[in-house]
C-alpha cells in the first residue's frame, strides 16, 4: 500500500503519547512529591514520605499475596489451559470461530456478577446444594482456595486462546516429519509441538499473571476482604483520596508490568498471539 | 501351513516385544474427556449459577424455591439497575463505534509505515492491553484530575468514553493489522492505476478487503468495553455508574436484586443466538460461493 496513508498513523502516535505518557509521568511525579489538590505549584516539593508505606507490614504482605496468588494462578491455568487448548486443537475443528465462542462466551457476562455467583456457590448454603442436596465445594467462601479457584477459572480463557492460536499455526508437516523420523508421539510433542507453541504460552502466562497480580475485585469478594492484594491497598488509597500513596504503589506495579512486556516482546515481536 | 503331526510353540505377540496398551489408552482417553469437560464446566459454573438464580422464585439467592420468570419483567421496574444498564450501553456503544472507525484508519496508517517504525508503534499499542487495568485506570484518573481546574465536572460520561477508547482501539488495530498484511498489495495499485483517488480507493477497495478484521475488532472492543470494571471504577464520577460499578457497590450492601441475574442471562442468550446466526450466515455465504465455482 502506498506511502500516502502514513499520515493516518500520526494522530495515533499523538493519541498514544498523550494517553500513555502524560498519565504515567503524572503518576510518577505524584508519587515522589507532595502534590495534591490543596498544594499549589509554588509549594510543590520533592518528598519521599509516601515511600514509608513500602516498608510497612500490610504492604509487604499485600505484595507477597499478589505475587504468590498470581504465580499459582498462572501455573495452574497453564497446565489446565494448555490441556484444553491442545484437546481442542486435536479435535481438528476447521472452524476457529466455534472454538473462540466456546472459550470466550463466559467472558461476555459481567466479571463482578460472575464472581458474586461464585461466592454464593462457595458458601455453606447455596443454590446448587438446595437443588442437588449436596454441596460441590463445601464452605470455602473466604478461604485462599476460593480465591484461587475464582482467579484460575476467570482468567483461564486468556491462557487458552494464545496457546490455541500458536498451536494452530504449527505446520502439520513438521509433526509428520518428526513421526517419520522415528519419534514417538510423546517425543514429537515435547520436541516439536511444545517448543513451537511456546510463545503462545508466554503470551498467555503474561495475560493471566498481570491482571491477577494487579486485580482487587476478585480477591476482595471471594476472600470476603480477608486476603489483601496490592490492588486492594491502591483501592483504599483511592477511596480516601490519598493519591500520592496510590500512585506510588501503581508505579511499583508498573515496573513488574514493563518487565513482563519486555519479556513478551522477546518471543513475539508484533503481539501476533495476543489475539 | 502347518505340517501334520508336528507341533511347535508359536510365539505370541507379547514375546515379540508387543505390549498391549489398548486398555491403558482407553483409560487415559476417558480421563482426558472427564478432565476436559470438568474444566469446561468450571469455566461455565458461574454462568450456570447466574441462570439458575434468575429463574428462582425466591429473592434469597442461597435457596431454590420454585421456577419463576418474574425477575425478567422486573428488570424494567428496578430503576437503579435500568440506569446502570443504560449507562453501560451508552458508554460501550459510543466507545465501540469510535474505536472501530479510529482503529481501522490508524491501522492503515501504521501499515504504511516502515517495518521498524511500525514495530515501535505496535509496542506502544500493546501498552494499554498489557498494562494492568488498575495502573491504566489510576493514571488516567490522575490525568483527568489535572484537567479539573479547567473542567470541574469532567468525570462522568466523557472520562469514561475516553478511557474506554484508550483500551479498545488497540484491540481493533491488533485484529485489523493481520488482515491488512494478507491483502494483495497490487489491489491498491490497481485501483490507483484505474484513476481512483487514494482515499476513495481506501474506502472502496481496502476496507472491504479487511472487513472481517474490522468486524472481529469491533466485537472485541465491545466485549472489553461492556465488561470493564476497574478502569471505569477509577474514571467515573457524578454518580455515572455502569453495571459493574453498580453491582460492586451493591454486593457490599448485600441486597442484590435477582433481576441482575435475569439481565445477565438474557445478555448471554442474546450473545449466543447472535453468534449462532452469524455463524449460520457465514456458512450460507461459503456454500453459495462454492456452488458458483
Amino acid at each position: 500500500m502506498g506511502k500516502s496513508f502514513k499520515i493516518l498513523a500520526i494522530p495515533y502516535q499523538v493519541w498514544l503519547s498523550v494517553l500513555v505518557f502524560i498519565p504515567l509521568v503524572a503518576m510518577v511525579v505524584i508519587s515522589v512529591t507532595n502534590l495534591n489538590s490543596t498544594v499549589t505549584l509554588s509549594e510543590l516539593q520533592f518528598t519521599m514520605e509516601h515511600w514509608v508505606l513500602l516498608t510497612q507490614r500490610p504492604t509487604l504482605i499485600a505484595f507477597r499475596n499478589s505475587l504468590i496468588y498470581a504465580g499459582s494462578t498462572t501455573l495452574i491455568s497453564f497446565v489446565l489451559g494448555y490441556f484444553v487448548a491442545y484437546q481442542i486443537f486435536r479435535l481438528r475443528i476447521k472452524n476457529k470461530f466455534i472454538v473462540l465462542t466456546i472459550v470466550i462466551l463466559p467472558m461476555w457476562s459481567n466479571l463482578i456478577l460472575r464472581t458474586e455467583a461464585l461466592l454464593n456457590i462457595f458458601s455453606e448454603n447455596n443454590i446448587l446444594k438446595s437443588i442437588m442436596g449436596f454441596s460441590l465445594f463445601g464452605n470455602i467462601a473466604g478461604t485462599p482456595t476460593a480465591v484461587l479457584i475464582g482467579l484460575v477459572f476467570t482468567y483461564m480463557p486468556f491462557m487458552i486462546l494464545p496457546i490455541y492460536t500458536a498451536l494452530e499455526k504449527i505446520d502439520y508437516a513438521l509433526e509428520e516429519a518428526a513421526l517419520d523420523l522415528g519419534l514417538t508421539p510423546m517425543q514429537s510433542f515435547w520436541k516439536v509441538v511444545f517448543p513451537l507453541s511456546f510463545r503462545g504460552v508466554v503470551t498467555g502466562s503474561i495475560l493471566v499473571f498481570l491482571p491477577t497480580m494487579a486485580g482487587f475485585a476478585i480477591p476482595k469478594i471471594l476472600s470476603k476482604g480477608r486476603i489483601i492484594f496490592i490492588g486492594n491497598i491502591i483501592d483504599t488509597k483511592f477511596i480516601y483520596t490519598n493519591y500520592n500513596s496510590g500512585a506510588l504503589l501503581a508505579v511499583i506495579l508498573l515496573i513488574f508490568i514493563l518487565g513482563s512486556i519486555l519479556l513478551m516482546t522477546r518471543f513475539d515481536k508484533e503481539g501476533e498471539t495476543l489475539l | 501351513m502347518t505340517i501334520k503331526g508336528v507341533s511347535y510353540p508359536v510365539a505370541t505377540l507379547q514375546e515379540y516385544g508387543y505390549r498391549d496398551y489398548s486398555k491403558f489408552k482407553a483409560v487415559v482417553k476417558v480421563l482426558k474427556t472427564v478432565l476436559f469437560f470438568s474444566i469446561l464446566f468450571m469455566l461455565y459454573l458461574s454462568i450456570i449459577v447466574i441462570a439458575i438464580q434468575s429463574i428462582n422464585a425466591s429473592r434469597i439467592s442461597s435457596s431454590f424455591s420454585s421456577i419463576s420468570l418474574t425477575w425478567y419483567p422486573n428488570i424494567f421496574q428496578e430503576e437503579d439497575l435500568m440506569r446502570a444498564i443504560r449507562n453501560t450501553f451508552l458508554v460501550s456503544s459510543i466507545a465501540t463505534i469510535l474505536a472501530t472507525i479510529m482503529g481501522t484508519f490508524f491501522a492503515v496508517g501504521m501499515y504504511s509505515l516502515t517495518k521498524k517504525k511500525r514495530q515501535g508503534l505496535m509496542l506502544l499499542n500493546n501498552v494499554p492491553i498489557l498494562n494492568a487495568d488498575i495502573v491504566t485506570g489510576f493514571s488516567l484518573m490522575l490525568m483527568f484530575r489535572l484537567l479539573m481546574p479547567l473542567f470541574p465536572n469532567i468525570f462522568g460520561l466523557f472520562t469514561l468514553v475516553m478511557a474506554h477508547l484508550f483500551f479498545t482501539i488497540p484491540y481493533v488495530i491488533l485484529s485489523v493489522m493481520p488482515k491488512l498484511k494478507e491483502t494483495d498489495p497490487n489491489l491498491m495499485d490497481a485501483a490507483l492505476d484505474l484513476g481512483v483517488r487514494p482515499y476513495k480507493a481506501l474506502i472502496k477497495v481496502v476496507i472491504p478487503a479487511i472487513k472481517a478484521g474490522i468486524f472481529s475488532g469491533m466485537l472485541l472492543a465491545l466485549t472489553m468495553s461492556i465488561d470493564d470494571f476497574v478502569i471505569s471504577y477509577f474514571n467515573t464520577g457524578g454518580g455515572f455508574d455502569n453495571l459493574s460499578i453498580w453491582i460492586y457497590a451493591v454486593i457490599g450492601r448485600r441486597n442484590l436484586t435477582p433481576s441482575v441475574y435475569a439481565f445477565s442471562t438474557l445478555l448471554t442468550l442474546f450473545t449466543l443466538i447472535g453468534l449462532m446466526v452469524y455463524q449460520f450466515l457465514q456458512r450460507q455465504k461459503k456454500g453459495r460461493k462454492s456452488g458458483i465455482l
